[in-house]
């Protein structure tokens, strides 16, 4: 296992350095300047001229992407042309804070999903599980945006119960880490129903039950496990893609975390803050990934890495 | 059996683990903030009788605004744009100022004088003057911030707006001469602006010292307020200055805090809840929303923002001054601005908006389809001709082509919008891209005529050198803005930018479209408040009501 690990681990140097060159000709290919951005047309062309000179935009594409893959080996991402702020304290900073809206939304939605998923599959076309199953269509359907300000419009402005925005306390984090796992919530109880339906289908399962067993032991000692395998490699997915920052969620309750961060950054062509950060998703992903196949193995002691 | 119940345990761990980071991480940030005092007190009061009190928020001693971006810089000298220029007014002041009126007043400058052919201009320096960390304010100071600006090396952002100094020169311990580079008696208007906001001498020589100094994120100046810290994406603090030099203007709250809320509605929300007290650049048709609005108050007031349309006169079809005259018959302002502003808005009558110095109305281009009609015919292009018009990608400005696209459609014109993100539209008027007719908008940053007029009309700032990008040549204009800005008389001043004005309304190089009002909001119990004509916020004198 530990050299697997170890070989995976290696494998992703290639691809990040792939991914740096892509994400380097993606920001500096894309129409739009920083300098024109952030300062408009009140700086004429002389001092426009000077400001280009200043943040190397002069030099050719290769000399830049050179300078700055110099730098990142440092461990050095930069400075961001927009607030002058250091990208990689300034991720730092700012992971955290998206770490823990993922984390906490992940968590409840992970728990809601599973055990809304194995009622629906067990109560298979009951009331209840049609309901479950509408609600979670329904959940997944809402653009996230719009539940997330008509939550703030209910719960904010009209009863006052929690904060419109912002980070500080628990209470901030109630809105955007429910409008956030709504839709993980949803998507996971469908998979784990439909997993769970099928696994339940399968003759070892008949042969489980034919040979005495309880039904409730059958369904979570022999059909769950089995039937997790896909609902952990989409979990792990969801996970991925929140780390990176929930863009819409992040703007709507201003929170300061890296989906924000990304938008800030692409509307202002700040070219070290987005580079930095499809690196970072780009490994956080890798490392997802790798999780999710780790957790494959301990699931079904058929897959085994060597 | 036993690799489940390892999985179990790794899983309970990791909730527990999530659990710890989140309060931790999350209360700590809390503990030192004002705030949470002030949350508490919303929940439980406001639905039952919050109504009979003025004050529903308890007064506390920290106003929060919400603006719609961070600032860009801390540095006056090395930001443009308005939201980093409302922070910095709170620590940076300059020698003179504009009052609320856009007047020019002393402020670090006890007084000044221009010479008899302005190409010099004298402070006399207040001496009581201190910055934020402790250093007096005298005319050394005065000439190393001028310095320092001008000095390309330093490649700052705003340093060809003080391109008219040739030489600062000392003149004693509080008296300082500023020698232009040619007359220039709207020198007064620069050196008021908040971007000639002056800083301590150590700062400027801790960045000689060491160039990696970031002069952008930290603040000394003379302001009422002195900064406090700047954490991303979250807000910029600031706190009382009690060594203020001027007692009668001393802070009257402890902390304001400048937080960024890139989402307009959520910047809405926040004030209707009081959690914010005051909130710039409304959309206005949230404004419309929050007039009713309980225990809060809408303002607006013209900006200094002309909206036009540009138009390529090297391009044929717009040689015929009837053919101009024409378009600006054609589309009807007034429903432009019900259409697209909520009405927040009045008709552009000039180059340049009402609050700016000098300006001078003109008489309008009436909405008339028939009358452009004959115009067209008249300019020999009854038959129309097509066109191509850019425009900005923002909301505003698509809309705005879109319906002026709507309009000259009416008179045979056949326009073909295409939106462009903002700095490639610069980079191509810049470069004369196939120029044909573009949508502009243009704020005079000194908040006077020359900078309102020069850059867009006169003959040398065609492109690739300014904003004249569709080669406006007319030597009268050049002759009238060269003698105004050489004549300290201001009557006589007055009367060549009213000349200047009345030649290019007339000339028509432009669709004049509109002024959009600047549209703030603020919370019932603060006062104290102005939003500058150039959409910058002055907030030094802002208080809570009841106290």
């Amino acid at each position: 296992m530990a050299t697997y690990i170890t070989r995976r681990l290696l494998q992703m140097i290639p691809i990040l350095f792939i991914v740096s060159v892509l994400a380097f000709l993606f920001v500096h290919l894309t129409p739009g300047d920083p300098i024109r951005i952030m300062y408009g047309i009140e700086i004429d062309q002389e001092t426009y001229q000077q400001l280009r000179e200043r943040e190397g935009f002069n030099d050719p594409l290769p000399v830049q992407y050179g300078r700055y893959m110099s730098d990142v080996l440092r461990g050095d991402f930069g400075v961001s042309y927009r607030t002058r702020a250091n990208v990689s304290a300034e991720i730092g900073r700012r992971f955290i804070n998206t770490f823990i809206l993922a984390g906490i939304s992940m968590v409840w939605a992970t728990i809601a999903g599973l055990i809304t998923g194995i009622i629906s599959a067990v109560k298979r076309n009951s009331l209840l599980d049609r309901f479950v199953m509408t609600l979670s269509v329904t959940s997944i359907s809402i653009p996230s945006f719009w539940l997330g300000l008509l939550l703030m419009q209910v719960l904010a402005v009209r009863l006052g119960w929690l904060p419109t925005s912002g980070i500080g306390g628990i209470r901030h984090l109630i809105m955007p880490a429910f409008v956030l796992g709504a839709t993980v919530a949803a998507i996971v109880a469908r998979f784990t129903r439909s997993s769970l339906l099928e696994t339940l289908g399968e003759d070892y399962i008949r042969t489980a039950r034919a040979k005495g067993q309880v039904r409730q032991k059958v369904i979570f000692r022999h059909a769950l496990r089995n039937a997790l395998i896909p609902v952990v490699t989409m979990t792990g997915l969801q996970f991925g893609f929140l780390i990176g920052g929930a863009i819409a969620i992040e703007t709507v309750f201003s929170w300061p975390g890296l989906g924000s961060y990304l938008i800030d950054g692409i509307l202002n062509r700040d070219y070290p803050v987005v580079q930095a950060l499809i690196m970072l998703f780009s490994l956080q992903f890798l490392v997802v990934n790798l999780l999710v196949d780790i957790t494959y193995a301990y699931l079904n002691p058929q897959i085994r890495y060597s | 059996m036993k690799k489940k119940s390892v999985l179990l345990a790794l899983l309970v761990l990791s909730l527990v683990f999530m659990m710890v980071i989140g309060c931790q991480d999350v209360e700590e940030p809390a503990a030192d903030d004002d705030e949470s005092g002030v949350d508490e007190p919303v929940d439980d009061v406001d639905d039952e009788d919050a109504e009979d009190d003025s004050g529903m928020i308890e007064a506390g001693d920290e106003i929060v605004v919400a603006l719609e971006a961070e600032p860009t810089s801390l540095d006056p000298f090395n930001s443009t744009d308005g939201v980093s220029t409302s922070v910095q007014k709170t620590m940076f002041e300059g020698l003179l100022k504009f009052d609320e009126n856009l007047q020019i007043a002393p402020f670090l400058a006890e007084s000044y004088e221009y010479n008899e052919d302005a190409t010099e201009i004298r402070f006399v320096l207040r001496e009581n003057v201190t910055f934020h960390d402790g250093t007096p304010l005298n005319a050394e100071v005065v000439k190393a911030n001028f310095d320092f600006v001008l000095d390309p090396d330093n490649g700052l952002a705003r340093r060809s707006f003080f391109n008219f100094i040739e030489e600062v020169e000392v003149a004693g311990e509080f008296e300082v001469i500023l020698h232009a580079t040619e007359a220039n008696a709207s020198m007064a208007s620069y050196l008021a602006h908040p971007t000639a906001g002056m800083k301590s001498l150590e700062e400027i020589n801790k960045k000689i010292e060491d160039p990696d100094y970031n002069l952008d994120r930290s603040a000394i100046g003379t302001g009422p307020f002195k900064y406090v810290e700047w954490l991303d994406g979250q807000h910029v603090l600031v706190e009382k200055n009690d060594d203020y030099w001027n007692q009668d203007a001393m802070a009257r709250v402890e902390n304001i805090k400048f937080t960024s809320v890139q989402e307009a509605s959520t910047r809405v929300n926040q004030l209707r809840v009081g959690e914010v007290h005051f909130v710039d650049t409304l959309p206005t048709g949230d404004a419309d929303d929050l007039m009713g609005a309980e225990h809060v108050t809408v303002f607006s007031g013209p900006s200094m923002n002309v909206f036009y349309i540009g138009m390529n006169l090297q391009e044929d079809k717009y040689e015929n001054e009837a053919v101009r005259h024409a378009m600006n018959h054609a589309i009807d302002k007034d429903q432009l601005i019900a259409q697209v502003v909520d009405g927040f808005g009045r008709v552009a009558d000039s180059a340049i908006a009402p609050p700016v110095y000098g300006y001078s109305p003109q008489e309008v281009y009436e909405y008339d389809v028939d009358l452009a009609k004959s115009l067209m015919d008249e300019g020999g292009l009854a038959e129309g001709f097509e066109a191509t018009l850019w425009t900005r990608n923002s909301t505003e400005f698509t809309a705005i082509a879109e319906f002026v696209a709507m309009q000259l459609r009416e008179i045979g014109i056949e326009v073909d919008v295409q939106a462009y993100e903002s700095g490639t539209l610069f980079d191509m008027l810049d470069n004369n891209d196939g120029t044909d007719l573009w949508i502009g908008r243009w704020s005079p940053g000194t908040g006077e005529a020359d900078w309102g007029l020069r850059p867009n009309f006169a003959s040398d700032r065609v492109p690739p050198n300014y904003n004249n990008s569709g080669f406006y040549i007319n030597e009268e204009i050049d002759d009238l803005l060269n003698a105004a800005l050489s004549n300290p008389d201001e009557a006589e001043r007055l009367e060549l930018y009213r000349q200047a004005q009345e030649i290019i309304y007339k000339d028509a190089p432009w669709v004049f479209l509109h002024v959009v009002d600047a549209v703030a909001a603020q919370r019932a119990e603060v006062g104290g408040i102005y939003i500058m004509q150039d959409g910058s916020v002055d907030m030094n004198g802002v208080h809570f009501i009841n106290q």
